[in-house]
């Protein structure tokens, strides 16, 4: 029985003297969607590149549990973590502009894994974005920030992943693309039985989606909700997000 | 007055001999356009690859061009290296831009004063039985030894756009200097694959430098003479765009040849500079840049 899951424990971490994660502990599990709430400048973006690989941390640990098999992220370059199955879509996107569409979605199955499922895949995100099979001739850099959003999570896909982490989806979209973002996802999560780690701000996009989920307030985590639910009610989101 | 003789003449070695030019500049269109390396000593390979195929032509009778492709994984090796050495020397601390430029600038010369210590400056020339020998079609002649670098020099360069455009690899070369994280998000080494394009460049002038000891008699420096063009010719095309490389070097290639015929040779050399000039203050992104 295939399992994926995701364990962060105590882990620090910052830029030259700035500290922005404090001890900060988290864990995915199978088939869940986990949503990391938090304003800007809290460290969402930060623990997301810790578990890539992008920012070394500088103490705690990052488990990956793979089938039974406990593989510590630490030291590992963001290829190697790739490879080993958590894919991230960034934050800003990060497409190739000079390449079209497709040759971007091409590029998310340069893995060995994403290789062999490479019909099935680009088959199913075409299914799921139809937009993009009509635009796929298209260079990627000439197309609208929704769009390219959603060329961001189909290659993504493309990887074949096992956890797939989403850093601020909504970041630069009109309210109506990131209801329509956040509702793809959704789909795209209940279809694939995907694991998901999403950081966002937008909370009331965000919960739509989380099965449960962490609200980080300046580099700690102020708050874990078991569900939904639990989150809605929380004062701090009140506090945060709702303005009462 | 032009004659029509020989304005069709001056077209057709025009055409001939810009199809060789974009063999000479295809391993630019990689390293420069696609990786950001300003490798200027790429003439000085192709150089190289010209005396490797004198050597193996000499010595074994062996066809220059087949010389020159039985060597290539030899050249892509040495490429692999330089790659890996400027890696660590410049690129892996940011110091790419300027000391980089330096390192390439002194490699040709390195290149260059080896060959000359070693075999001296005599010209060297190859033989094969094509060379000489020439076809007529109505009043123009067209002379194997342009005609045969011509077709290779189409081959070699369909050959690396079909790799770039339809392989993985050749994919994330495009990728590489697009977005680095993002290429390794894709689960690829930016590192290796800056590596194996720079060794696929290389490995073009082991070819290119077989065509060019067809063409003519070659010494240390000729490579010289190739600087200015190669880097109009990948500048003129947009950075990287293979067809519009192919399109650029026919264009400098008939350009040049026109010069020559019509103002005399003595003005050849200035066409890729002013070719340069005018595309830097017109078109800066090129014939057929993306973006």
């Amino acid at each position: 029985m295939a399992s994926s899951r995701l364990v962060v424990e105590g882990l620090e971490a910052g830029y030259g003297a700035v500290r922005v994660l404090h001890g900060v502990s988290i864990n995915v599990e199978h088939g869940e969607s986990v949503v990391l709430l938090g304003s800007n400048g809290n460290g969402k973006s930060t623990l997301i590149k810790c578990i890539m690989g992008i920012v070394p941390p500088t103490a705690g640990s990052i488990h990956f549990e793979r089938d039974g098999e406990r593989i510590n992220l630490a030291g590992k370059s963001p290829q190697e973590i790739v490879g080993l199955g958590i894919s991230l879509v960034p934050e800003g996107r990060r497409l190739f502009p000079a390449l079209s569409v497709e040759e971007n979605l091409l590029l998310g199955a340069y893995r060995a894994a994403a290789r062999a499922r490479l019909a099935e895949n680009l088959a199913f995100v075409f299914e799921v974005f139809p937009a993009l099979r009509e635009r796929r001739r298209q260079l990627a850099g000439s197309m609208s920030g929704g769009e390219q959003q959603m060329v961001a999570v189909a290659r993504a896909l493309m990887t074949e992943p096992r956890i797939l982490l989403i850093d601020e989806p909504s970041v630069g979209l009109a309210p109506i693309l990131v209801i329509r973002m956040i509702a793809k996802i959704k789909e795209l999560k209940e279809r694939r039985n995907l694991t998901v780690l999403m950081a966002e701000q937008n909370f009331n996009q965000a919960i739509k989606i989380a099965d449960r989920g962490y609200i980080i307030v300046h580099g700690e985590i102020a708050f874990e909700g078991r569900s939904a639910a639990d989150l809605k009610n929380n004062d701090l989101v009140k506090q945060y997000y709702l303005g009462l | 007055m032009i004659s029509a003789d020989l304005f069709s003449n001056a077209v057709v070695s025009g055409i001939l001999l810009g199809g060789f030019y974009a063999a000479v500049a295809v391993g630019l269109a990689i390293t420069f356009g696609q990786l950001d390396i300003v490798n200027i000593a790429h003439p000085a390979f192709v150089i190289v690859g010209s005396y490797t195929a004198w050597i193996i032509n000499t010595r074994t009778g062996l066809d220059p061009v087949l010389a020159g492709i039985l060597v290539t994984p030899i050249f892509f090796l040495v490429g692999v290296a330089i790659y890996r050495i400027y890696y660590a020397a410049f690129e892996r601390t940011g110091q790419e831009s300027l000391s980089g430029l330096a390192f390439f600038f002194g490699l040709m010369f390195i290149i260059e004063v080896t060959l000359i210590l070693v075999y001296g400056v005599d010209y060297r020339l190859v033989n094969a039985a094509y060379i000489g020998e020439s076809i007529d079609i109505g009043f123009v002649g067209i002379p194997y030894r342009m005609l045969v670098p011509f077709i290779v020099a189409v081959l070699l360069t369909g050959g690396v756009y079909l790799y770039l455009s339809r392989t993985f690899t050749g994919r994330a070369i495009l990728a590489v200097a697009q977005d680095r994280l993002a290429l390794q998000l894709m689960g690829a080494d930016p590192v290796r694959v800056k590596q194996f394009a720079f060794g696929l460049a290389i490995a073009t002038t082991a070819i290119a430098g077989s065509l060019l000891i067809i063409i003519g008699p070659v010494e240390p420096s000729v490579g010289r003479l190739y600087i200015g063009r190669v880097f109009a010719i990948v500048v003129l095309a947009g950075m990287g765009s293979i067809p519009g490389m192919v399109v650029a070097a026919l264009i400098i290639g008939v350009v040049e040849t026109m010069v020559g015929t019509f103002m005399g040779p003595s003005w050849s050399p200035a066409v890729s500079f002013g070719v340069l000039l005018l595309t830097l203050a017109v078109r800066p992104a090129g014939l057929f840049g993306r973006q």
